[in-house]
């Protein structure tokens, strides 16, 4: 591979040397998401004054909006290590993309389900055929079929690689989707709520919400590495230096 | 080898397929019925009043001609992995993306084209105007082939699989959405007299666009799904 | 307290969304934790299960 891409970037691809970093990185991304979460939470559920028209209600968009991020943040990730993955075969970029599928799915479960919470009250019913909604809907099928093809296949390198192009595919479909559900939107004219113009957030609000972003990222950050490690476990399970840490966990 | 020129290829394969078709031609009909039994079980659900049909015709007759091709989809190389023409397909000289194209095709002529022709039966049964007629036959002869090259990729990536069934239909419901609202986005224009060629151009559009990739796309997925 | 608790009224909407994000997270936390622990039992006992064999392939080497 090309020289401009620094030797560490190598080392850290190999299962063994990622096993350990991740190791490392995971506490240390758990701690950070704990109390930025907790920064955020007491910003948004104390401090924040309630909104003048929605009352209390609004705090629901410090979960909802920074889960909606992640949502579309992991599947960006999950589809750049699907091209790593295909393009490179490299057997990690593998592994995160897989492993990056259930926490979106998470994400995006969180962001339906708190947004529907939200909609009681804005829209008076559970479940509206807004545009955004739609989409994310359509996003949480996206992430579920992708889990779906992993686990349909028996080697599961070769699953990865199949849903690792199913993933690609999604990328592209992404934006047709959203640009389609917005015609279809104002086709036909449903209620539609402007939930935030442009200025009615004050720097109040503003600053749990880019807290919990961030606390979010953290603890993405965290799942990805647990689940990578046990992940890398059982993918080299014959290998020398997974047999040191299952004899090293015994000894304990 | 002596390499066969590329439209003799194309049209051996052609042959082939629809030869195969033609043998168990119950299975060519199997979608008809289906989606004929679909649509029976419309009014009965919702009430025979005309005015109501007459709302949910052109929509329901869409998705209806969607489920009936998604039941066919998953037999679209079933048989060619079983007795391993496939893999010979994979090797052969000729650009495996110009062979599936074929195979698509006659996959397309078999499942789809028969559901074309009895969608006006269908929709008179949902008492659609005559006049929206020609554009529901306009919408679906976008539509689906659009479904057929898109379900053909996803059929690929399958193929290493052993059950994919319920799998195919989750991962064939983002893809077709936009498909499905532009085409009932075009009835429902029609229906109300408003003009509907922008829909029909946009699916147009996504036809000659998956028309390139989709077989390029079902290639690369094939190779993957058969590395063993 | 009560007043903070009592969200101004929408104490049924704030909350529950609150406790399904944190419920979520915390399964999806819980469960590479548990995989782990199954894929390291499951490899042990592979080990522990060709250690024995071995051992009893030596022992009747020995014994002939």
């Amino acid at each position: 591979m090309s020289s401009w891409i620094p030797l560490w970037l190598h080392k850290l691809g190999s299962p063994p040397t990622f096993y350990r970093f991740a190791g490392k990185l995971r506490p240390w991304m758990l701690a950070l998401a704990i109390v930025l979460g907790m920064i955020a939470l007491y910003g948004g559920l104390v401090l924040a004054p309630p909104d003048y028209q929605q009352g209390d209600d609004y705090r629901i968009i410090f979960v909802h909006v920074p889960s909606a991020w992640m949502g579309l943040f992991i599947y960006g990730v999950m589809a750049v290590s699907a091209f790593i993955a295909l393009v490179w075969r490299i057997k990690l970029a593998e592994v995160v993309a897989m492993e990056s599928a259930p926490i979106g799915a998470a994400f995006t479960l969180i962001t339906l389900v708190t947004g529907s919470l939200w909609g009681v009250r804005m829209w008076g019913t559970w479940w509206t055929w807004d545009a955004r909604l739609t989409s994310e809907l359509v996003l949480l099928f996206l992430y579920l079929g992708v889990i779906g093809l992993y686990h349909a296949f028996e080697d599961r390198r070769q699953g990865a690689r199949a849903a690792a192009f199913l993933a690609l595919i999604g990328i592209i479909n992404v934006p047709i989707v959203h640009f389609s559900v917005n015609w279809w939107n104002t086709l036909h004219q449903g209620s539609t709520v402007r939930l935030f113009g442009p200025s009615t957030m004050s720097g109040s609000m503003i600053w749990p919400l880019l807290t919990m972003m961030v606390a979010t990222k953290c603890y993405y950050a965290f799942s990805l590495c647990s689940r990578v490690r046990a992940d890398l476990l059982a993918l080299e399970s014959g290998k020398d230096w997974v047999r040191q840490i299952a004899a090293e966990e015994s000894a304990r | 080898m002596s390499q066969a020129p590329l439209g003799r290829a194309c049209a051996a394969v052609l042959r082939r397929d629809l030869t195969l078709a033609w043998r168990r031609r119950g299975d060519i009909a199997m979608p008809v019925l289906y989606a004929l039994i679909v649509t029976t079980l419309f009014p009965f659900a919702l009430g025979p009043e005309n005015a109501l049909l007459q709302r949910i015709a052109g929509g329901a007759v869409l998705v209806t001609v969607l489920l009936a091709m998604l039941l066919a989809l998953d037999g679209m190389f079933r048989s060619d992995i079983e007795d391993g023409s496939l893999e010979q397909l994979v090797l052969a000289p000729q650009p495996l993306a110009l062979m599936l194209g074929m195979k698509i095709l006659a996959h397309w002529l078999t499942t789809a084209l028969p559901l074309i022709v009895i969608a006006p039966m269908l929709a008179s049964m949902l008492q659609l105007p005559s006049t929206v007629i020609p554009v529901l036959l306009l919408a679906l002869a976008l539509a689906t082939p659009m479904l057929s090259l898109l379900g053909a990729v996803l059929v690929a990536l399958t193929a290493g699989t052993r059950r994919s069934g319920m799998l195919l239909a989750l991962m064939l419901l983002p893809l077709c959405v936009p498909v499905v609202i532009f085409a009932a986005g075009a009835l429902a224009a029609a229906q109300q007299g408003l003009p509907w060629i922008a829909p029909i151009a946009w699916l147009g559009a996504a036809l000659a666009l998956a028309l390139v990739l989709a077989p390029l796309g079902c290639a690369a997925a094939l190779r993957i799904a058969l590395d063993a | 307290m009560n007043q903070f608790l009592a969200m101004g009224g929408y104490a049924a909407y704030v909350w529950p969304a609150y406790a399904i994000f944190l419920v979520v997270l915390l399964a999806d936390a819980l469960a590479p934790v548990l995989r782990r622990r199954r894929v390291l039992r499951e490899l042990r006992g592979r080990l522990a299960r060709q250690s024995a064999r071995q051992q009893r392939h030596t022992d009747t080497a020995t014994d002939a």
